[in-house]
C-alpha cells in the first residue's frame, strides 16, 4: 500500500512539474527547422488570406495582434503576437511552432496547407515595422509538382484505401518512391487523420486501413482528403468522395412541427386550441353584437 | 316616476354638455397631445435612434407603459364581473366608471405597442407573417377582443340611459340629439329589449373574465417565456394580475374622487363608497404584496448566479431607491393607512390613491428595464450608452401622449354620457 502511495505522489509530482516546466520552458525548435524561410513572398495578397485564416483559427485565443484581447486564463498564456518576444523568433521557428503545436496549441499541419501556414506568417509580420523578409526559399519546380498523379483505390468492403503515386521521372511518367502519403476525412472542424502517415515503396502504392462506422451523408458518401508531400515534387492535395460511411440521415430539428418551427408547421394543438377559443368567444361576441339590432326592431312596434 | 327618482335623473344628467370648463380642459390636453405627436413625428422620421433605446434596452418606457396601461384596464373585469356575478351590491354605481377607464385604457394600449415599432406601416406584417406560437399574436388577439367585449359591456347596459339622455336632454345641439338617437337603438323600455340586454350582458360578464386574465397572463408571458433573470417566473400570470387590480382600483379612486367634485356627485358617489373600495384597495394591495413576497423571496434565497446580479441592481445596486420607493411608498404604506378608516375618507383616499398608482408605473419601469441591462451575452467593446438606459425627452413626450390620450376618452364620455348607471343608483337609493 506504502509503494502505491509513493507511486501515485511520485506520478502527481511528475505531472505538476511537467506543467509547469512547459508553460515556463521555451519553446526550442530545432536548428535546421528554425532556419528554414518562406518560399512565398509576403506581400498584401498573401497578408491578407493569412489575415482571413488567422482570425478563422488563432484568433480565437491569440485574439487580433497588438490589441491584446488573447485569453489570459490560460495556461500557459497564448501570447499576443505582436509582443517583442513572438517576433524575434525567426520565420522558421514561428512555421515550426503552428505546425507541430505544443500543450493546448493544436498542431494545424492537417488543417493548414504549408503555403496557407506560411500565409498567417505573413499577416503575424505585418505587425512587426522593423521585419524585412529573408531571402526566398527555393520553391519547387512547378513543372515537376504538375506531373505528380494521384490514383487511389477504395475498398468499400473491405474498408481499405490504396493509393498509387506517379510522376514523371527521367523520361516517363513512373511510380514514385519516398513520397510521404497521409489520408484524411474532410470534417467541419479540421481534417481527421485517418490511420498513418505512409512512405511510398519502390511501386508508389500505399494502403490504409480505414474505419467502418464513420458517418457519411444520407447515401454513405465521404469526402476524402490524401496529401502527397515529395522532397522533390513538393506537396500535393486532392480531395476525392467514396461510399466508405455509414448512411447517416439527421431529420432536420425543424422538419417537424414545433413551437420553435416557422408559422405554417405550428403544433396541432395549438392551432386548434387557438382556434377553438377565439372562435367560441367571439361567436357569442358576435350574437350580442347583433341582438343589438333585435333590441332596435323591437323597438320600432313593441309588443307591450 | 317618484320625485326622488325625479332628482337623480336630473342630477346625474346634469354634467352632460359640453361647457365652458370641457372646452379650456379638452384644448389644454390638445396642446400638449400635438406636442407629443410633434416628438413622435421626429421618431418616425429619424427612427429608434432618437430614443433611448439600444441594443441592450430594447423595451424601455414604451413597453413599461404599456404593461400599466394593459394592467390599469383590467379594473373593468374587477368591478363588473367579478363583484356584479357575485352580487355585491355597493359596487354596482362604480361599474360605469370602471368599464369607461378599462376602455379607455385597453383601446389606447394597442397605439402604445405601436409607438415602440421603428416601422410602424409594417405593423399588418404581423397578421400577414406572425407565427401562431409567439405570445405576441396571442397578446393582439387578446387585447382586440377585451377592448371589443369592454366597448359593449359599456354600451349595453347604458343603453336604458342614453334613451334617457334622448328623451330628457332637449336642450341640447341637434348632433348630440342625433347621436343620442342612434345610439340608443329606438329603446322602449319593453320587456322583450330588458330581456337581450340582460341576457346580453350576463354573457358579457362570464366571458370577460377569462378575457381579462388571458389579456394580462399573455402580456406577462411577454416575458416569462425568456430565460432572463427577474422574467422567469412561474408565477408572472397571476403576479401580473393581481398588480393590475391594484393599479385599476386605485384609478377607479382617482376617477371618482375627481367626477363627485367637478360633476357636484357627492350624494351619489358617497363618503361611504369611498370607505369600501378603500377596503378593496387594501384586498388587492395585500393579495399583490403576497405574490411580491413570493416573486423576490424565492429568487434571493436561491441567488442563483444570474439572479444574483439583477436582485443585487434592484436591492442595493443602481435601482436600489427606485425599487424600494416603489415597495414601501406604493404599496406598504398604502396598506398599513388604508387600514385606519379616517384615511379612507375620499381625499386622504384619493392621495392614497395617486401613490399607488404612481409607484405602479414605476413597477412596470422595474420589471421591463433592469433586466435588459443584463444580458447573458453581453456585447462587446459597446458604448456606455448601450449598457445604462436613459430615456430621452423625445421618448417621454410620446409616453405621456397615450396618458393625454386616455384623459381625452375619459373626458369625452364622462360629458356625453351619464357617469353613475341611472338605474342602479335607483335601486341603491331604493334600497
Amino acid at each position: 500500500m506504502r509503494i502505491i502511495k509513493y507511486f501515485l505522489s511520485l506520478t502527481l509530482l511528475l505531472i505538476f512539474l511537467q506543467t509547469a516546466l512547459l508553460s515556463a520552458e521555451e519553446w526550442e525548435v530545432p536548428a535546421d527547422k528554425a532556419k528554414r524561410t518562406s518560399p512565398y513572398l509576403f506581400d498584401e495578397n498573401a497578408r491578407k488570406k493569412g489575415e482571413d485564416i488567422f482570425k478563422r483559427s488563432c484568433a480565437s485565443c491569440h485574439g487580433i495582434p497588438g490589441q491584446g484581447n488573447n485569453i489570459k486564463s490560460l495556461v500557459p498564456i497564448p501570447p499576443d503576437l505582436k509582443e517583442a518576444k513572438v517576433q524575434k523568433r525567426s520565420d522558421g521557428e514561428l512555421f515550426y511552432m503552428i505546425t507541430t503545436g505544443r500543450g493546448a496549441m493544436p498542431s494545424f499541419k492537417n488543417s493548414l496547407t504549408e503555403q496557407e501556414r506560411w500565409q498567417v506568417i505573413s499577416y503575424i509580420r505585418s505587425f512587426n515595422k522593423d521585419y524585412v523578409q529573408p531571402p526566398l526559399a527555393k520553391l519547387v519546380d512547378s513543372a515537376k509538382l504538375r506531373s505528380v498523379q494521384i490514383i487511389p483505390f477504395f475498398d468499400t468492403v473491405k474498408f481499405k484505401v490504396s493509393v498509387l503515386v506517379k510522376a514523371f521521372q527521367k523520361t516517363d511518367t513512373l511510380p514514385l518512391p519516398d513520397a510521404e502519403v497521409s489520408l484524411f476525412v474532410k470534417r467541419y472542424f479540421g481534417n481527421l487523420p485517418i490511420d498513418s502517415i505512409r512512405i511510398t515503396p519502390s511501386n508508389g502504392k500505399v494502403t490504409f486501413n480505414f474505419p467502418s462506422n464513420l458517418p457519411g451523408d444520407s447515401t454513405g458518401n465521404i469526402q476524402l482528403i490524401v496529401k502527397v508531400n515529395h522532397e522533390m515534387f513538393g506537396e500535393l492535395e486532392k480531395l476525392y468522395v467514396a461510399k466508405l460511411g455509414v448512411p447517416t440521415i439527421k431529420p432536420p430539428l425543424t422538419e417537424k412541427r414545433a413551437m420553435w418551427n416557422v408559422g405554417k408547421k405550428a403544433p396541432l394543438w395549438l392551432i386548434f386550441s387557438y382556434l377553438i377559443v377565439v372562435g367560441a368567444i367571439w361567436f357569442f361576441l358576435v350574437r350580442i353584437i347583433l341582438s343589438i339590432r333585435k333590441i332596435k326592431q323591437s323597438g320600432k312596434n313593441p309588443k307591450l | 316616476m317618484s320625485v326622488a327618482n325625479e332628482k337623480i335623473v336630473s342630477d346625474l344628467l346634469k354634467p352632460i354638455g359640453y361647457g365652458k370648463g370641457f372646452l379650456i380642459w379638452m384644448s389644454f390636453l390638445t396642446a400638449i397631445l400635438i406636442a407629443c405627436l410633434y416628438a413622435y413625428s421626429i421618431q418616425l422620421r429619424e427612427g429608434l435612434g432618437v430614443t433611448g433605446l439600444r441594443d441592450y434596452v430594447s423595451w424601455g418606457i414604451y413597453i413599461a407603459n404599456f404593461v400599466f396601461f394593459v394592467a390599469t384596464s383590467l379594473i373593468g373585469m374587477l368591478i363588473s364581473a367579478v363583484l356584479g356575478l357575485t352580487n355585491i351590491k355597493w359596487a354596482s354605481p362604480l361599474a360605469r366608471i370602471a368599464e369607461i377607464i378599462s376602455l379607455a385604457f385597453a383601446a389606447v394600449a394597442g397605439l402604445v405597442i405601436i409607438s415602440d415599432m421603428g416601422r410602424p406601416d409594417r405593423f399588418l406584417y404581423l397578421f400577414f407573417y406572425g407565427r401562431i406560437q409567439s405570445p405576441i399574436i396571442w397578446d393582439v388577439t387578446v387585447v382586440t377582443t377585451y377592448v371589443v367585449i369592454s366597448i359593449l359591456l359599456l354600451y349595453l347596459p347604458m343603453i336604458p340611459d342614453i334613451a334617457l339622455c334622448r328623451d330628457r336632454l332637449t336642450h341640447l345641439p341637434k348632433w348630440q340629439r342625433k347621436i343620442y338617437e342612434i345610439l340608443s337603438v329606438n329603446w322602449q323600455n319593453t320587456p322583450e329589449q330588458q330581456h337581450i340586454i340582460r341576457q346580453g350582458v350576463k354573457t358579457l360578464l362570464i366571458l370577460i373574465i377569462p378575457v381579462a386574465l388571458a389579456i394580462h397572463t399573455v402580456t406577462s408571458w411577454l416575458f416569462a417565456v425568456t430565460h432572463r433573470p427577474g422574467w422567469d417566473s412561474t408565477i408572472f400570470g397571476p403576479y401580473f394580475v393581481t398588480g393590475a387590480f391594484v393599479s385599476g382600483t386605485a384609478a377607479v379612486i382617482i376617477a371618482m374622487y375627481v367626477f363627485r367634485r367637478i360633476y357636484h356627485l357627492e350624494q351619489y358617489i358617497t363618503a361611504e363608497l369611498f370607505d369600501k373600495i378603500g377596503k378593496l384597495l387594501v384586498l388587492v394591495s395585500l393579495v399583490y404584496l403576497y405574490f411580491n413576497i413570493n416573486e423576490y423571496l424565492v429568487p434571493v434565497y436561491k441567488l442563483k448566479h444570474a439572479d444574483a446580479a439583477h436582485l443585487h441592481e434592484l436591492f442595493q445596486g443602481r435601482f436600489a431607491i427606485l425599487y424600494w420607493s416603489v415597495q414601501i411608498g406604493g404599496l406598504l404604506i398604502p396598506i398599513i393607512l388604508l387600514l385606519f378608516k379616517p384615511m379612507r375618507r375620499p381625499l386622504p383616499l384619493f392621495i392614497v390613491a395617486i401613490f399607488v398608482i404612481v409607484g405602479a408605473w414605476f413597477k412596470r419601469y422595474l420589471i421591463v428595464i433592469p433586466t435588459m441591462q443584463h444580458p447573458f451575452l453581453p456585447i462587446q467593446n459597446v458604448p456606455i450608452e448601450y449598457q445604462i438606459y436613459k430615456p430621452t425627452l423625445i421618448e417621454i413626450a410620446i409616453t405621456v401622449a397615450p396618458i393625454i390620450l386616455v384623459l381625452m376618452i375619459i373626458t369625452i364620455l364622462s360629458k356625453t354620457f351619464p357617469i353613475l348607471p341611472i338605474q342602479e343608483v335607483e335601486n341603491h337609493e331604493n334600497n
